[in-house]
């Protein structure tokens, strides 16, 4: 089956399935130069990484990107004149409160529709998308539900994993599962973790301390909300796009306080006592939110920001996450 | 002191006053010397150099006296917009109202160049989580916070979606502090696919039609909260009288940009029309005299070409600006290299183009927002840069980067190659922070070699 690869959370996998393409919401790996850009300076490592993987991948027939920031709206510039697959850029409202917004981003999903018609060569029915959905739900609701019986970094894998391959990840398949070692309860707070980020929950675990709320955007903040069974079966479209545009908060989104309401009660729910905030170098939209969250949150706020090269992922990073957790024990 | 068009420093424009003023000088009420200004804080001005006409005196009086002139309309009973992001519209819409008066306190951008770091303001954002890493018009928060550059408006609204990260994430920030805003939506900007129907935009980009309805919806949404504030409604009547008006500024800004990037001889320095062309955005919060101010402008521009006068050499290289600079200072220093500015793209150059008057006004005004180069493709932007190198004969590109701003870091690489393959001139990239004098030997070395390398292609 032809894949599709992406990373952005607005981007509904369901969608992409229902019109028979395989979707696939890669993890990015760190480039430490600049990759298949002239100059590094001034761009997010999430992004740079992105053109990187972009322009030498090979199984996939299709890129999908959205505008929820303009570094990725202008790496799509890059994109078209770089990579040798159709690239398509979809508009995603930062605003969300009124009704043309998120009639943009159903339009938005319609017309991406008609981007994977052209690829996949055969029109989708409305049938498969209900059953696509259900599938992805269930699944969803499973992993979920598994978060108590595996250990902060094998969550954050299945999850990842969901995103990459689709339903067939369970979490009951989860390689070696091992419950959950107790621990300083902490939140990892951001945007989306490369796969040498993934180090961070052992290193958070080596350290005395656990990993109880991702809200990364590859965690569980970036998924969708559950569907509305009764409302997906009259208009399944609708209901897809109202669990993603409505269901998912970021730091994007104008105004954000959603994300600090959705934060406020995921924290208390699971007894955070500290948060790690990761966030990349020349990422705007979540370096902003650091001191508001700091002023926000009663609770010690670690800040570490991401350069993509190895000595912040192998040195700085351990090290400061060691200092964080000592100062809670 | 003669007549002959040069540039002066603020010393010798203090000389210069009194001579015009014994001339019989008429000036408006916000005129004066120059040098007063430095009295306000803004110190840049002393290591500037200025255009010496009567002309530039208002121009350059005008712009430094906005703030009190905000004061002075709210004195008056008018209520305040600080208009943040959209670059040229919804100033448009609340000048069509006679009780409104509209800001952008992007503006502060430029206070840490004119105050040489002295206001403290990109000290305020440090301390607010907003750092280097983030565009000079951090220094808005500190605006804000200090209320000493403009007063707090009643109403704010920015424009998101299609814009930079920078501006988008300081205004949440803003937000986060308890400033309300009124957040609307300008979708990036797209070509038509098969069977859509598409809009051809003022500037020449087009947008599909669907588009140009959601920008109105939009829109609709902010001529509502303005007709609140205002206590007004804005009929379609005065919207297309305050359309006419902000044409009349495009119309001059038309000719000005025309004559002063085309003359044989530099009719007026890059500073004063730098300055100028902000005008079309801002109107620094004076419509009318606005109109004025560029009217007795293109007078003297006139002028001075048809006396084939000028303020640079005949044999200045001929150079297109590419996005606004932090320091001021810069402009100088590319003439004092040999260059001159023949065309730019100060990121607003929709501003510039006439809004459409046989147009319904919201829709107008709608095409307007979507012909932003910022609000499209960075192909599209170099594209516009293409044919406006074409029309004013520029013989290279000079890509002026804005420190931590989310656009420039790969913007760059997509206009370099685009204006190197279609146009085949040079094309150089230069960073400016907000105050350059640690590095002016670099930039003046690297200005320098670009008008030389200008100079050596024209012996091929
Ligand atoms: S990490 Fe930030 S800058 Fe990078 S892609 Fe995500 S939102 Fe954009
Ligand atoms: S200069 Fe660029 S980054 Fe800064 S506010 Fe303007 S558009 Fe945004």
């Amino acid at each position: 089956m032809k894949t599709i690869i992406y990373t952005c959370p607005y981007v509904p996998a369901e969608w992409i399935a229902a019109h028979g393409l395989r979707p696939s919401r890669i993890i990015l790996s760190a480039v430490s130069s600049a990759g298949s850009i002239t100059r590094a300076e001034g761009v997010c490592p999430y992004v740079r990484a992105f053109i990187d993987e972009a322009t030498t991948e090979k199984r996939a027939c299709g890129v999908v990107m959205t505008t929820v920031c303009d570094q990725m709206r202008r790496a799509f510039d890059i994109l078209v004149r770089k990579c040798n697959l159709p690239v398509f850029l979809m508009n995603v409202p930062n605003t969300w409160q009124s009704v043309a917004a998120q009639k943009l981003y159903l339009d938005e999903l319609k017309r991406l529709g008609r981007f994977l018609i052209q690829l996949a060569g055969k029109s989708f029915s409305q049938d498969k998308l209900s059953q696509v959905m259900l599938e992805y739900d269930t699944v969803r609701a499973c992993i979920l539900a598994a978060r108590g019986h595996l250990t902060s970094r094998q969550y954050a894998e299945v999850i990842a994993a969901f995103g990459r391959d689709g339903p067939g990840t369970r979490p009951d398949n989860a390689e070696g599962a091992r419950p959950p070692i107790a621990g300083v309860p902490l939140a990892i707070v951001g945007g989306p973790l490369m796969k040498q980020s993934f180090d961070i929950f052992d290193i958070v675990e080596q350290s005395g301390g656990r990993i109880v709320l991702d809200a990364t955007e590859t965690g569980e903040r970036g998924m969708c909300a559950p569907f509305d069974r009764r409302r997906f079966r009259d208009d399944p479209l609708m209901e897809l796009a109202n669990a993603y545009f409505g269901g998912i908060q970021d730091a994007s989104r104008r105004p954000n306080n959603e994300l600090y309401k959705w934060l406020d009660h995921e924290l208390v729910s699971r007894g955070v006592r500290g948060i790690i905030f990761h966030r990349y170098l020349w990422c705007d939209m979540w370096h902003a939110e650091l001191w508001r969250l700091k002023d926000w949150v009663d609770l010690p706020v670690l800040d570490i920001d991401i350069g993509g090269d190895n000595e912040t992922y192998q040195h700085r990073t351990p090290n400061r996450i060691r200092a964080f957790l000592e100062m809670l024990q | 002191m003669s007549d002959m068009p040069r540039q002066i420093t603020l010393e010798e424009w203090d000389q210069r006053y009194e001579q015009l003023q014994k001339a019989g000088l008429h000036q408006p009420s916000y005129g004066g010397p120059l040098s007063r200004h430095v009295g306000d804080g803004d110190k840049r001005l002393l290591k500037l150099r200025y255009d010496n006409s009567a002309a530039a005196l208002r121009l350059w009086n005008f712009l430094l006296t906005e703030e009190d002139r905000l004061h002075e309309a709210r004195n008056k009973g008018k209520r305040l917009v600080g208009t943040m992001k959209d670059l040229g519209t919804v100033p448009v819409m609340a000048y069509s109202f006679d009780n409104l008066a509209a800001f952008y306190p992007d503006g502060a951008w430029w206070i840490p160049c004119m105050m040489e770091l002295d206001a403290g303001l990109l000290e305020i954002a440090d301390s607010l989580g907003i750092d280097e890493s983030f565009c000079p018009v951090r220094a808005m928060l500190g605006a804000f916070v200090t209320g000493a550059h403009f007063p707090i408006p009643e109403l704010l609204t920015c424009s998101v979606g299609a814009t930079c990260d920078d501006f988008s994430a300081i205004a949440q920030r803003l937000n986060g502090l308890g400033y309300p805003i009124l957040w609307w939506e300008v979708p990036h900007r797209r070509s038509g696919e098969p069977g859509e129907t598409t809009v051809k935009l003022p500037g020449g980009f087009s947008a599909p039609k669907c588009q140009v309805e959601f920008v109105k919806s939009e829109l609709e949404r902010l001529k509502t909260a303005l007709e609140e504030l205002a206590g007004q409604h804005l009929d379609e009547e005065k919207l297309s009288a305050g359309i006419k008006k902000a044409n009349q500024v495009r119309t001059y800004l038309a000719e000005i940009r025309q004559l002063a990037f085309t003359a044989e001889l530099c009719p007026m320095p890059a500073l004063e029309m730098l300055i100028a062309e902000m005008l079309a955005i801002h109107f620094c919060s004076d419509q009318d005299e606005t109109i004025e101010v560029l009217r007795e402008l293109l007078g003297e521009i006139k002028t001075r070409v048809q006396a084939g006068k000028g303020v640079l050499g005949a044999d200045a290289a001929r150079i297109f600006w590419v996005n606004p600079v932090a320091d001021l200072q810069v402009m100088n220093l590319l003439e004092d290299c040999g260059g001159r500015i023949c065309g730019t793209e100060y990121l607003f150059s929709h501003a510039l183009d006439t809004i459409p008057e046989d147009l319904r006004p919201v829709e107008a005004l709608a095409q307007m927002v979507l012909a932003d180069p910022m609000v499209g493709s960075s192909a599209d932007r170099a594209e516009r840069i293409c044919a406006d190198v074409r029309r004013f004969g520029a013989e290279a590109v000079l890509i002026s980067r804005i420190p931590g701003a989310s656009h420039c870091a790969l913007e760059g690489e997509v206009i370099s190659e685009i204006v190197q393959t279609e146009l085949d001139i040079p094309v150089l990239e230069i960073e400016v922070p907000p105050v350059t004098d640690s590095m002016r030997p670099t930039l003046r070395t690297r200005a320098e070699a670009l008008v030389e390398t200008i100079k050596a292609r024209r012996k091929r």
